[in-house]
């Protein structure tokens, strides 16, 4: 039912005389008004250029945004506003389309409910008159532009990428039926109409057609795209608290550092070592280092145990330096100092001459770092095993963990 | 054990975050699959650009949105963050400092970008820069972020840096006060509604795109009261005007340090972020030794309170602790000049240590 409220504000274009953009702007007004919607039932995006001077014309909700992301802002207006009853109308011109090509595709990709119109005037109005993305050969020869690269065809490439409606018009007598039509689409649907720039372009719309792309009409038959939401649970509800169970005779702090190579489980050797301190009454903190490619390469992790609270989480002179892997030692060789305590897996070649044992042996490919860990605990003394033994206790791994830490008995 | 990028994307959405639009990057990568696990709504944009402009679009829809990059994404999204400031769109960004220049080492910490953010807004405008210290001020702090976001109508940066957000740390979450949601409802106003006057407080009341009451227009053009452009009109240009006035004349409501003042200390030691810890225990250790020290960690990065430059204008010396390679900060308070009382302990590349301030104090 055509609603009485107007969607204009005003009949006067800030447009050149015969610019071809108020034209459009009154033909998405007069479809808007004949499909019933009031104007704060409309929220318009506009881009920047001449067709971005539009918002001030419309009674409805305006946001005026960047010059090429309007259809981005769109998606997200219409996101956020997640109501089917508000129709999100996003303006912009073929320069904006060029500059902010991705939005268009995403908005399409997703199926996003809410009507982009291109208005296409084959060049950037608003910086006097150069060539956009979507500006055809025939035109540029016409401009003497000697590049000949085809143009865009961002209707096809918004059906290519899913939107459920996009078209291309070029006879002004048809604009308000095939804007009524995208409207209704549900999805994103995309308009593409010409428009004389009678000041960069040429002075008659009769000329005009010779200039641009053929009509065309597209379709996907998709699901709109939405965003869910849902309940979800505090990201602190599951971190366990954990009680002192041994005592520690660590009276100070201690760093540790441990080198393997990945899936080595030097992390969790680590992560590992922290809890049982914490279990012994310790404050702990754990870092890890590795190359971007996590999956090959070295693996290094620092694990600092204090009776006082963690400050400083760096470690700048490490008590207890592990290595299990060359591609661990080549990495952490150069931090050890006259009194840190070093294991070396035998298999590795140091210059200096360091305690080794068969650690990678005895303890596997996977257990080797946990296995020196386990070692340096009994050999030092710092708190029970069994703080070791306690947190591998619920692991889904717990019984492979345990041969592990038991392995080191076999040292 | 736990590490800040949960208990900042837990924080922000027990104050009322709607929704996470992220785009991955490291160091921030926690705050992307923690919030892909919390936050009520998750999106994935397919760029950072994109990642902007879909908040802007939620925030002018009256959803309280955020994010999470480092450096490159930030500098993807500096155009829009302009408009989201103009616009007066409230929201949250978390950048996470890597080491730089450009794609620079991504898993090495860095406090390297302060500069850049200081003058992201064309123009010189001032943004509110909050820089969590530690686990506590990662919950409070990510709280007051909301907070100013909304009553200032503005978006909001967390600045924080790899080791603060990645590292593990054991920690007593108890000790963590439940957070209530910030209150979004519009303000009173004198009618009619105009999108952007604002009475005293310098804060247009927000109603949201869509909304049955008023016609709302937002605009990152130079605007007047209505959300009209107009070009160098008394009016647009009072309203342009008024974003740097409504931040910098209430900026003691967002303005967080800590201050470990010693009786009779001459030397202060000033610091931020990751770098505050390690401040905390070369102020420990040269107290041990008998020095008196005190010690200044800012909170409230940018923009600067007269409080900041009082404390510090109290002290015979101050030495800037931070991990960059001239003292960023202090380059905000001093200039690049070099400055008798003026010292800088800095490092590039690596965390600097507890000792080595210490040196740089003696
Ligand atoms: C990021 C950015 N780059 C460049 C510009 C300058 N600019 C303003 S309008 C415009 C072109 C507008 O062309 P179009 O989108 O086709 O709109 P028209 O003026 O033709 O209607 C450009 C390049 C800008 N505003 N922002
Ligand atoms: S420059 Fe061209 S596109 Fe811009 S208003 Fe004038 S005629 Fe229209
Ligand atoms: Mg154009």
């Amino acid at each position: 039912m055509e609603t009485t409220e107007k969607i204009l504000t005003t009949a006067k274009m800030p447009f050149c005389p015969g610019c071809g953009h108020g034209v459009c702007v009154r033909s998405i007004s007069k479809s808007l008004k004949e499909l019933g919607y009031k104007p704060k039932d409309v929220a318009l995006v506009s881009d920047i250029g001449c067709s971005g001077l539009v918002d001030p014309l419309f009674a409805t909700h305006t946001i005026h945004g960047l010059h090429g992301r309007a259809p981005a802002l769109g998606v997200g207006v219409t996101l956020g506003l997640d109501n089917p009853y508000k129709k999100v109308i996003v303006i912009q011109g073929d320069g904006g389309a060029t500059i902010g090509l991705q939005h268009i595709l995403e908005a399409a990709r997703r199926n996003i409910d809410m009507t982009l119109v291109v208005i296409n005037n084959l060049l950037y109005g608003m910086t006097g008159g150069q060539m956009s993305g979507l500006s055809t050969n025939e035109f540029k020869d016409y401009k003497h532009n000697d590049d000949n690269t085809e143009p865009y065809d961002v209707v096809n490439l918004a059906h290519q990428s899913g939107a459920a409606f996009s078209v291309r018009v070029n006879d002004i007598s048809n604009f308000t039926d095939v804007l009524k039509e995208a409207i209704s689409v549900q999805g994103f649907s995309l308009v593409e109409l010409s428009s004389l720039c009678t000041s960069y372009g040429m002075k008659k719309v009769a000329e005009f057609k010779d200039f641009i792309a053929a009509e065309e009409k597209l379709m996907n038959k998709r699901p709109v795209g939405v965003s869910l939401k849902r309940e979800t649970n505090s990201l602190l509800e599951n971190i366990k608290g954990l009680d002192t169970q041994f005592t520690s005779t660590i009276n100070d702090s201690i760093g540790v550092v441990i080198a393997g190579s990945a899936g080595g489980g030097i992390q969790s050797a680590a992560r590992m070592l922290a809890k049982a301190g914490m279990l012994s009454g310790l404050h702990a903190t754990m870092k890890g280092e590795y190359p971007i490619t996590v999956g090959t390469g070295f693996s290094v992790a620092e694990v600092i145990l204090s009776k006082k609270p963690i400050n400083f989480t760096g470690l700048e002179k490490p008590s207890v330096v592990i290595a299990v892997t060359d591609d661990g030692w080549n990495k952490v060789k150069n931090r050890i100092t006259e009194n840190s305590k070093v294991f070396v897996d035998s298999k590795i070649s140091t210059e200096r001459n360091f305690e080794t044992k068969e650690f990678l042996k005895i303890g596997g490919k996977k257990g080797a770092a946990l296995c020196t860990v386990s070692h340096w605990i009994k050999e030092s003394g710092i708190f029970p095993i069994e703080a070791l033994l306690k947190v591998v206790e619920d692991s889904k791994y717990a019984a492979s963990l345990q041969n592990a830490i038991k392995s080191a008995d076999d040292l | 054990m736990i590490d800040a990028s949960r208990i900042i994307t837990e924080a922000l959405v027990q104050s009322g975050a709607d929704v996470f639009i992220g785009y991955p990057i490291t160091p921030s990568n926690l705050f992307y699959s923690y919030s892909k696990e919390r936050f009520p709504e998750f999106l994935a944009g397919p760029d950072e650009i994109s990642v902007l402009q879909w908040m802007c679009g939620y925030s002018a829809a009256g959803k309280i949105p955020v994010t999470a990059t480092a450096f490159p994404g930030l500098a993807l999204m500096t155009e829009t963050l302009n408009m989201a400031y103009m616009m007066e769109l409230p929201m949250v960004l978390i950048i996470t400092q890597r080491l730089g220049p450009s794609t620079g080492s991504a898993t090495t910490g860095a406090q390297g970008d302060l500069k850049f953010i200081d003058g992201i807004i064309s123009g010189g405008f001032p943004l509110p820069i909050f820089s969590p210290s530690n686990f506590d001020d990662a919950w409070t702090l990510s709280n007051e972020a909301v907070k100013t976001a909304i009553k200032f109508r503005t978006p909001v940066i967390i600045l924080t840096s790899k080791e603060l957000v990645m590292t593990q740390k054991s920690f007593n979450i108890n000790s963590l006060e439940t957070l209530e949601k910030v209150d979004t409802t519009p303000k009173a106003f004198e009618p009619p509604y105009q999108p952007y006057k604002a009475g005293e407080d310098m804060v247009p009341p927000f109603f949201p795109l869509g909304n049955n009451e008023y016609q709302v227009r937002f605009n990152s053009s130079t605007h007047d009261n209505d959300g009209l452009i107009r070009k160098g009109t008394p009016e647009s240009l009072a309203n342009t005007w008024r974003l740097r006035e409504k931040l910098e004349n209430r900026i003691d409501e967002y303005t967080f340090f800590e201050l470990d003042a010693e009786e009779g200390a001459t030397n202060l030691i000033v610091t931020w972020g990751v770098t505050a810890d390690a401040s905390r225990d070369a102020v420990y250790s040269i107290r041990n030794k008998g020095e008196k020290i005190s010690l200044l960690i800012v909170k409230t990065l940018l923009p600067i309170s007269k409080k900041i430059y009082d404390i510090i204008d109290s002290y015979d010396t101050v030495t800037f602790a931070e991990e960059n390679m001239t003292g960023l900060y202090k380059e905000m308070i001093f200039g690049k000049r070099n400055n008798p009382k003026v010292k800088t302990a800095t490092k590039f590349a690596a965390m600097l240590t507890p000792s080595e301030i210490e040196e740089i104090v003696k």
